[in-house]
């Protein structure tokens, strides 16, 4: 699994799409996004484990800035977080990209030559 | 060695840093600066505990003025964090102000073997702040940097990963620190 995160709208999409030669409707079935937004509401280590499965994991990074007053909110910041430490732990690769530029964090840079294994019971859908 | 380590909320900087003042040697002491008030912060320091149990530190809980803690020479000290201490010292009843946080820290500095500094990424969710909150976001700021300035290490944890902000050049020769793909569990 390739693991790409990074601040809001800073080109995570366009950096793998890029990367991998992929079209918006292959993203669409090779990638799931904003997995930030799943923390909090299932066991984080269950979800992250379901999220392996998919070639292309993408999340966006909100736990910077001033800690926020409202306690729900604190908390999905730190859930969030979590998820993603736990989904960067399984991942073969780990990209973080800021303003468009990519940074290799774990594993090997994401290319054509090297895309992860489509998975079958996708492959139908589309 | 002086080490700055940043993140923001859930990156895993707490169990990274743990993990590198635990590779440095012993013996191992944890600065709590977090004031127990509120079931948050409570569970907080119980989740904390929990994470640093077996690793060898003595706790030692302290939300204000760090220059009186007796250290031995020899020590790996682990200041947890240094938002929360900043904030004790300048709101808390008793705090010294900024001035009495950068003392505590910088003082930490020269008497023990190893210091690593937790400090938290607050300063992308927004650029308008006022009153209180201003204040304490631009001495946050220059206690990093000053920190920084004089570091041996600082890192950014990234979902649990180390973006390295600065290493001093032959830092990998003479420590044990694994940069990039450390394994944190």
């Amino acid at each position: 699994m390739i693991f790409i995160t990074g601040p809001l709208f800073s080109g995570k999409k366009s950096y793998i799409k890029k990367a991998l030669g992929l079209s918006d409707e292959e993203l669409r079935v090779w990638a799931v996004w904003d997995v930030q937004e799943m923390a909090g509401k299932e066991d984080a280590a269950h979800l992250a484990e379901s999220l392996c499965q998919v070639p292309i994991v993408i999340a966006t990074e909100v736990g910077g800035g001033v800690v926020p007053t409202d306690p729900h909110v604190r908390r999905a910041r730190e859930e969030a977080g979590r998820l993603s430490c736990l989904l960067a732990e399984k991942a073969d690769t780990v990209v973080r990209v800021c303003c468009g530029l990519p940074q290799l964090l774990k594993g090997e840079w994401p290319c054509k030559e090297k895309r992860p294994d489509f998975p079958d019971e996708r492959r139908t859908r589309c | 060695m002086l080490t700055l380590v940043t993140g923001g909320a859930g990156s895993g900087k707490s169990a990274f840093a743990e993990n590198l003042v635990t590779g440095q040697g012993s013996p191992r002491f944890y600065i709590a600066t977090m004031e127990p008030y509120g079931p948050e912060s409570r569970a907080r320091i119980v989740r904390h505990r929990s994470l640093r149990e077996g690793k060898g530190f003595i706790t030692i809980e302290k939300s204000l003025s760090l220059a009186d803690i007796d250290l031995p020479p020899e020590a790996h000290v682990l200041l947890e964090d240094l938002s929360n201490l900043l904030a004790n010292e300048m709101f808390s009843p008793g705090g010294g102000g900024a001035a009495a946080a950068e003392e505590g820290v910088l003082s930490l500095c020269g008497r023990c073997k190893d210091l690593t500094v937790v400090t938290n990424e607050v300063f992308s969710g927004g650029a308008d702040y006022e009153g209180e909150t201003d204040r304490f976001l631009r001495h946050l700021a220059l206690m990093n940097r000053l920190i920084a300035q004089r570091a041996d290490l600082v890192v950014e944890v990234v979902c649990g990963l180390t973006n390295i902000l600065y290493s001093r050049t032959n830092l990998i020769a003479d420590c044990s620190f694994t940069p990039r793909y450390m394994q944190l569990h």
